[in-house]
């Protein structure tokens, strides 16, 4: 039963993206639209959604707001400053590779978390260990070298938000 | 009045996504580093490449057009918005990643945490 209601719900987000993708809304094209989503969700739903009692509208409502944060005040707030060392006179950063711990156990976390960091101009996540829980990122305009402010600067706000998405 | 906005919205944004990725091929040149280099390409996937494709969904919407075809331009923008904020990560992860562990080009910075820890033996290749 949940494995069927898991395959619905991804059947019809992929026959939403089919729709949007060819852009023609007859009825044939709809039919055509649900039965290759429910396909796809035969084949791939049981790997991607792991656990259905954790759908909520409280997680999607926090991750829209957590793309929107993300996508307009931290983006710009990171491209300015690698723009500025940029545009400077004198481009000569000192950057480091530090150790960034993470405290999520969900794989979703850890991989979107990641992203984010990497997404952001100014830190690049360089390799991870996953039995130390540690990224490795390369940081170009350091603050700090010490573990937990390396933390406490670049990954606290992304965890702090995801960790209400998915955990 | 809602049009107007969303016109002047979305040409902003696709103007500025110009001037990111000029930016970002001054700073390939600028910066000696892979690294660094890679930061720089960030610039260029989000600032020159998410937003741009975001504005012209924005422009789309609001041009006086039949609503399929406004949803069909704009549908198309976004998703494939949504493909390069989750994917071109994974390409910055794995060219750091695996330069890194080749040893082909020695990183140019004051400490660096994986050769401290994989000295330590902690971290099997």
């Amino acid at each position: 039963m949940r494995k069927a209601i898991s395959i619905i719900i991804y059947g019809l987000l992929m026959a939403i993206v089919y729709l949007v993708y060819t852009g023609v809304f007859s009825l044939v094209e709809i039919l055509l639209s649900i039965a290759i989503g429910l396909i796809i969700a035969y084949i791939f739903a049981g790997d991607i959604i792991t656990d259905l009692s954790k759908l909520s509208l409280s997680r999607i409502y926090h991750a829209v707001a957590y793309l929107i944060k993300y996508f307009t005040v931290i983006e710009a707030r990171a491209h300015w400053s690698v723009i500025k060392i940029i545009l400077s006179r004198n481009t000569n950063p000192k950057p480091a590779i530090v150790r960034v711990p993470f405290k999520a156990d969900n794989p979703y976390t850890i991989v979107f978390v990641a992203n984010s960091i990497t997404n952001t101009p100014g830190t690049v996540v360089v390799d991870m260990d996953e039995n130390k829980k540690a990224y490795y990122v390369h940081w170009l305009t350091p603050i700090s070298l010490n573990d937990d402010d390396a933390y406490r600067s670049i990954s606290l706000e992304f965890e702090k938000h995801l960790t209400k998405v998915f955990e | 009045m809602i049009d107007w906005i969303l016109y002047y919205l979305g040409l902003a944004l696709t103007l500025l996504g110009g001037i990111m990725d000029l930016i970002a091929s001054i700073g390939f040149f600028r910066f000696k580093d892979f690294y660094m280099r890679l930061h720089a390409a960030t610039i260029g996937a989000i600032g020159g490449g998410f937003y741009p494709l975001i504005g012209l969904a924005l422009i789309a919407l609001s041009l006086d057009l039949d609503i399929y075809i406004k949803a069909y331009i704009s549908g198309v923008c976004v998703i494939a918005a949504a493909l390069i904020a989750l994917t071109a990560p994974a390409g910055s992860h794995i060219l750091a990643r695996a330069t890194h562990r080749s040893g082909e080009v020695v990183p140019k910075v004051i400490v660096d945490r994986i050769k401290e820890d994989m000295e330590k033996g902690g971290n099997e290749k």
